[in-house]
């Protein structure tokens, strides 16, 4: 078991080395960078060509734009392995600091929509399961289907105009709340998002847990429980779900990932200043070192989810052995 | 006593004097299986209804559209003596006023635009927020979603299975380093990625999309193949083969592919309508083909002007939902015909 974690630590450091080099390179070809983005956004014509010149080289060489591409992946690389990872060139602060503002905002949103999408999904799917082929199966089951079919964007543009239209909640525009900073304005501003958010990713897990159900559902174990008498709720419940659960916490994990990253499209409807909307700016205005450290931390962040999910499969499920 | 050679297997009469399923022709059996599928998966053949009607939208968009989709409408003038060339001078130049009678410069706000008007027999669904006929403009819309959804779909299998193939069949360290490469592909942000797609390539065409998005489908193809090609790579076949001194290419193409198409197929169909969606969902934040009638721009124009033109997003959303459900309830259904877990006790579980 130990030898299982250390060797599949030990193969994680390739992908995050590549996810690094691929970052790096992306960033390096983008036509344009930050200076001249910056530059061109002030009044083009208040200085002469010469002393903008001369600014332009000036704030290259401050940024360390000015070397050649080697010698800057390897100063990369070298800042990289010391978890170094650079300076904004927006604000001159630790580029992490920008993500780590945008971080609370993300992660309730993303913690919000993995409530709703558990709170729908597992009991739709152990009824669909537990009533196979019956009326209520397929209503649920064509839920599922067109929640995942339509597009959240367009739930929540939906969603929205119902609220504004029928003057249910006025929707907080300038300030973003948090949970524990004003628990109502923050539940007003969050609370379509993490619905819209949550019923897609709900009617996937429910599709998952619905067939996972029906599976254990025709072990030999479960009819073994039914034979001693047990009432319907304890099989289901302690001898059907915990088994079907385990696939279920790798859509989890990684669900949890890919919310974590910022859900760019509700950050931007909703006006909240979340890890997504952040690095739509970093990427818009070149400022590479915030990209990178980003693109660096989720990968990690997803790779080592993976394995985590390997390792909880392990203890989910005994029949798993590691070698 | 030598066996009777199994009758299932003849082409022709069978010797038993009744018509086995072989026995019929090519497309009758064609004609059964379909039958068969309407029948059993009766929200399969919805799903395919769906894909049928989308198709026929996107290929034969001009004919299927009243309108041109581009056009701006105008207002019709009531007024018959109207002149709107006339009386759009006047609204600038006083001579003009005075030159003409009234009534030809009457026209009630003729040769404005018809912005966001409701239904009417001629704009089946009315008009979006610049006078073009929101109707004809989801037919065309068809297209960018049919190309997006194929065109990334074929990217995705096509580079998926030769790659996973070749890392399964192979193994030991070309395995290692392709899972490895792969491995990178899923954990770098989808987002991400595709924004610097876009920022890379300086004016964003429908083609950067689709290749953008084709790349990001290729990890998950990968995997899928390579699970199935594992298994097939033990069976007794491919060691037969093998032995006769078949090639690995050879074996590759003719032993192992031909059994694995099965997954290939479901997550082909499926894959579709998730790249439909992403494809909307980049137009939505601004980063489609500007020059493209997308839905997803359709949606954000019509979300801009709010509660002034209530229809325009929401029948966009609606194409929008039904294609994708097409995709999926169609990729559920196959999923279920061709997966042999699927099948018996129990029977229909899926869709």
């Amino acid at each position: 078991m130990k030898n299982y974690i250390l060797r599949r630590m030990v193969v994680n450091v390739p992908v995050i080395w590549l996810v690094a080099t691929l970052v790096f390179l992306a960033t390096s070809v983008l036509p344009g960078d930050f200076v001249a983005q910056r530059l061109a956004a002030q009044d083009p014509t208040s200085t002469d060509a010469a002393s903008r010149e001369a600014q332009i080289k000036r704030v290259r060489q401050e940024l360390g734009l000015d070397e050649s591409i080697p010698v800057r992946y390897a100063k990369y690389m070298g800042d990289l392995a010391r978890l170094d990872f650079g300076v904004s060139f927006a604000n001159k602060q630790p580029a992490l600091d920008s993500l780590k503002d945008g971080l609370p905002y993300s992660l309730q949103l993303a913690v919000m929509s993995l409530i709703i999408a558990l709170i729908t999904a597992v009991p739709i799917g152990i009824i669909s399961a537990i009533r196979q082929d019956g009326p209520a199966d397929y209503g649920l089951r064509f839920f599922a289907i067109l929640a995942l079919a339509m597009p959240n964007f367009w739930v929540a543009t939906r969603a929205l105009r119902y609220v504004v239209r029928w003057k249910l909640w006025d929707i907080p525009s300038s300030t973003s709340p948090l949970l524990w900073e004003d628990p109502v304005g923050s539940l007003k501003l969050f609370a379509i998002p993490a619905v819209a958010g949550g019923l897609a990713s709900g009617a996937g897990i429910m599709r998952l847990l619905r067939s996972q159900m029906l599976e254990v559902l025709r072990q030999d174990y479960i009819r073994t429980a039914w034979a001693k008498g047990m009432r319907e709720r304890t099989v289901i419940v302690r001898h059907a779900l915990k088994n079907a659960l385990v696939p279920v916490v790798t859509v989890l994990g990684l669900t949890l990932a890919g919310l974590l990253s910022g859900n760019v499209v509700f950050e931007n409807l909703f006006g909240i200043p979340g890890v997504g909307n952040k690095i739509l700016v970093a990427v818009r205005s070149r400022d590479v070192p915030v990209v990178q450290a980003f693109v660096i931390i989720i990968a990690t962040f997803v790779v080592f989810v993976n394995l985590g999910i390997d390792l909880v499969y392990g203890l989910l499920d005994p029949r798993i052995r590691y070698s | 006593m030598a066996q009777e050679p199994a009758s299932l297997d003849i082409a022709g009469p069978s010797p038993v004097g009744f018509r086995t399923y072989s026995d019929l022709s090519r497309a009758h059996r064609w004609y059964v299986s379909v039958r068969r599928f309407m029948l059993h998966k009766p929200l399969g053949a919805l799903g395919v209804i769906l894909i049928i009607m989308v198709s026929a939208a996107a290929l034969f968009s001009s004919t299927i559209a009243n309108h041109d989709p581009e056009t701006i409408f105008k207002k019709v003038a009531v007024n018959p003596l109207c002149d709107p060339v006339l009386a759009e001078q006047a609204l600038t130049d006083p001579t003009v006023r005075l030159k003409y009678p009234a009534a030809v410069l009457d026209c009630g706000g003729a040769a404005q635009p018809l912005l966001h008007v409701a239904p009417s027999s001629e704009h089946w669904l009315g008009t979006d927020v610049l006078g073009r006929d929101l109707y004809s403009r989801i037919i065309y819309g068809a297209q960018t979603a049919m190309l997006v959804g194929l065109g990334a779909a074929l990217i995705a299998t096509v580079f998926g299975i030769i790659i996973g193939v070749v890392s399964a069949y192979f193994g030991g360290t070309l395995d290692f380093i392709i899972q490895r490469f792969v491995d990178t592909l899923q954990a770098f942000p989808p987002l991400v990625l595709l924004l610097l797609f876009g920022q890379v390539i300086a004016d964003i065409s429908l083609r950067t999309n689709i290749i953008s998005l084709g790349i990001l489908g290729i990890a998950s193809t990968v995997r899928i193949v390579r699970s199935a090609v594992l298994s097939a790579r033990q069976e007794v076949y491919v060691s037969a083969a093998q032995t006769i001194g078949a090639s690995d290419a050879r074996i590759m193409a003719r032993h192992i592919f031909p059994n694995v198409t099965a997954p290939i197929i479901v997550t082909f169909t499926s894959s579709i309508g998730i790249y439909i969606l992403v494809e909307a969902t980049l137009a939505f934040l601004g980063l489609g083909d500007p020059t493209r009638i997308s839905w997803g721009k359709m949606i954000e124009e019509g979300r801009r002007l709010g509660p002034a033109s209530p229809g325009v997003a929401f029948y966009v959303g609606c194409a929008l939902t039904l294609t994708v459900l097409g995709f999926n309830l169609a990729g559920d259904a196959l999923r279920d015909a061709l997966d042999p877990r699927m099948r018996g006790r129990g029977g229909r579980a899926g869709f």
